[in-house]
């Protein structure tokens, strides 16, 4: 196995995992359905689609509209809720042995102290993502990103539940994301995970209208790379804190520039996608790129660009 | 595994905007259901990005092939369109919820709107194959007779054959639905099979509630993951919240989908 060339063992805050290479949460349902495509125990880490306290229908449909190497969702957070998805749900995703990191959504800032303590009482799960950062949602979501304070005061009333390591998912469609990330480590997370969706739209001109029912969407995919190394490498520049880039990783060389822009982990969104195997793929290239570079341990290219 | 690379065996155009494709598999022809689809890579690069969901149109398990009717209404379809004998295709598949059992009686009536034909020249294959003491009364529709990909390949496995164009170039002038009316009315119905456009399914399902006759209908809806992990795919149900196109459908009863919000 090539994986034994390179020691893939990375350490993001709190956090320690047997490979960078996890997936992002929402593209990988809760596992289930890509285990026959993907060797799930390989992978560094689940992030789950994310979960509310009640369940949530979503968006009307069409909710997903491809655009020029990327594309547009607008599912709106559709989950079944904290109860089901703890009977039903992570059972699964916890005998599998990998770290299992729970993505969490609320509309206040009570229901993410909620479902904090709720999954604190989970045993086996790695960590908790806060996902404050979903732009297709009418409350809650990124705006809980345009305002510091409240960003701060939500994190820390998560850190008052749980002991579980916190990872908070930032948005880009912020001004400036440095402020944000300090906000969250400031309200007692360890790491901060980027980037969550682009607010996007596509409109059908014959038709004049909208080409999602919700008009606008997040834009994911190889787009929108570019902007997420910008911001992972402001982010690891300013604050030096764990960093877990997304955003267009599609291949293992996608993922050693987002480990060098700063990100000690990475996970693989869209691209499962477009290729059902691509989470153990990008691994199995990140191994050959370290192996091409004379990379021994993945650890050492975190912020190492030469600028 | 149901991800696999196909191989390209021919690609023929059949009318100005159809292509009847043929593709060598190691699984996908092996285990395809008639209703089931194929989630199919158009190209190796970026743009277009994702894949491009095709019903299958038959298969041959002995030789591995399988069949697929591509109408080129965009990129992707024209990318499928350009392909020659010997490509390699990466397909996932056979994917989704096909048709259901037959009931055991009654005439079996099949509505197919445009491209929607394919889904159904399976269906009444194994129909005639496996059920051959059903009978198959099919409906083809289209805007009109340029868009009547295949037709003789459903005729060829129906017991009765029709047809409706709007422009009357071939069949009766009309709607499909307006020969599944008759027929609700006229015959003893066990179930009526529909695929196409979604003003179509709506009608179908419309008249066939009238009539207490079941439904089944194909539906359509843009993809991302294909395998019900993104919940990109869905369509609104009977009594709220909504299902998977890729894998509560594409094929559904009729009544558990809201067709007055479907058809906004
Ligand atoms: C389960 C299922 C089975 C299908 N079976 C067939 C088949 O057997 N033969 C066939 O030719 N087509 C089939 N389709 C439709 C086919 O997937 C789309 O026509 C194709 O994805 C369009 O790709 P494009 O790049 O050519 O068009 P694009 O450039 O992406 O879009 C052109 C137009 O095509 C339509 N379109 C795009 N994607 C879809 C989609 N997923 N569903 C419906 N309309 C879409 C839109 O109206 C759009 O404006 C099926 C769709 C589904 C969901
Ligand atoms: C269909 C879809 C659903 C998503 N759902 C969520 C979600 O529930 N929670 C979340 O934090 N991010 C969600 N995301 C964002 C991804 O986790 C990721 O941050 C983003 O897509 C960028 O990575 P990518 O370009 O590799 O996809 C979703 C993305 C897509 C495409
Ligand atoms: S296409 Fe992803 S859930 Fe159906």
């Amino acid at each position: 196995m090539s994986a034994e060339r390179v020691d893939l063992r990375v350490q993001v805050g709190p956090l320690e995992l047997p490979s960078p290479l996890l997936v992002a949460s929402g593209t990988f349902g809760f596992g289930q359905e890509y285990a026959q495509y993907v060797d799930l125990g390989a992978l560094g880490g689940i992030m789950t689609k994310a979960v509310t306290i009640a369940p949530r229908e979503g968006n009307p449909g069409p909710r997903v509209w491809e655009t020029s190497a990327g594309m547009l969702n607008s599912i709106g957070l559709q989950n079944p809720g904290l109860d089901t998805v703890i009977a039903e749900k992570l059972p699964f995703l916890i005998e599998l042995g990998v770290p299992i990191i729970v993505n969490i959504a609320g509309e206040t800032i009570a229901e993410y102290a909620t479902l904090a303590q709720r999954l604190g009482e989970v045993e086996g799960l790695a960590a908790l993502e806060v996902n404050v950062s979903c732009p297709n949602v009418d409350r809650g979501g990124m705006e809980f990103c345009r305002e510091i304070p409240v960003l701060r005061e939500l994190v820390a009333a998560v850190r008052d539940e749980t002991e579980l390591p916190l990872i908070v998912k930032l948005s880009p469609n912020v001004g400036d994301v440095v402020p944000t990330a300090e906000a969250a480590l400031e309200g007692g997370a360890e790491v901060v995970s980027m980037i969550n969706t682009l607010v996007g739209m596509a409109i059908d001109a014959v038709r004049r209208r909208p080409r999602l029912a919700h008009v606008t969407g997040g834009l994911s995919g190889p787009a929108v790379k570019p902007i997420a190394l910008a911001m992972v490498w402001r982010v690891w520049r300013a604050l030096q804190c764990p960093v877990i880039g997304m955003g267009g990783i599609f291949t293992g060389e996608d993922a050693a520039e987002f480990l060098l822009a700063g990100a000690s982990a990475v996970a693989v969104g869209t691209a499962s996608f477009v290729d059902p195997t691509s989470a153990q793929r990008v691994r199995e290239e990140l191994v050959e790129f370290c192996c091409g570079q004379g990379v021994e341990t993945v650890r050492e290219l975190t912020g190492s660009l030469r600028v | 595994m149901a991800h696999e690379t196909a191989e390209v065996v021919w690609n023929e155009s059949i009318t100005q905007w159809h292509y009847l494709l043929a593709l060598k598999t190691k699984h996908a022809a092996a285990a395809a259901q008639p209703g089931q689809f194929i989630h199919v890579r158009v190209g190796p690069t970026h743009d277009p990005l994702l894949r491009r969901p095709l019903s299958v149109l038959r298969t041959d398990p002995g030789t591995g092939q399988l069949w697929v009717l591509v109408r080129v209404v965009g990129r992707g379809t024209r990318l499928l369109a350009e392909m020659e004998p010997g490509a390699r295709l990466d397909i996932m598949g056979p994917l989704g919820r096909g048709w259901p059992e037959p009931p055991p009686q009654g005439d079996l009536i099949l509505v197919a709107g445009g491209v929607g034909v394919a889904p159904l020249i399976f269906w009444a294959e194994v129909l005639q194959s496996s059920y051959p003491a059903s009978h198959v009364l099919s409906i083809f529709g289209a805007a009109h007779e340029g868009e009547l990909a295949c037709w003789l390949e459903l005729a060829a496995r129906s017991d009765e054959f029709y047809v409706a164009t709007e422009d009357g170039s071939a069949g009766e002038k009309g709607l499909a639905v307006d020969l599944l009316r008759v027929y609700l009315d006229q015959r003893r119905v066990g179930a009526v099979y529909a695929c196409g456009p979604r003003g179509m399914l709506a009608a179908a399902a419309r008249l066939c509630a009238r009539a207490s006759v079941p439904c089944y209908v194909a539906m359509e809806q843009w993809m991302g993951c294909g395998i019900g992990a993104c919940l990109g795919c869905v369509v609104p149900a009977a009594g709220g919240g909504y299902v998977r196109v890729c894998t509560d459908g594409p094929v559904f009863r009729a009544d558990e989908l809201d067709w007055e919000v479907l058809v906004q």
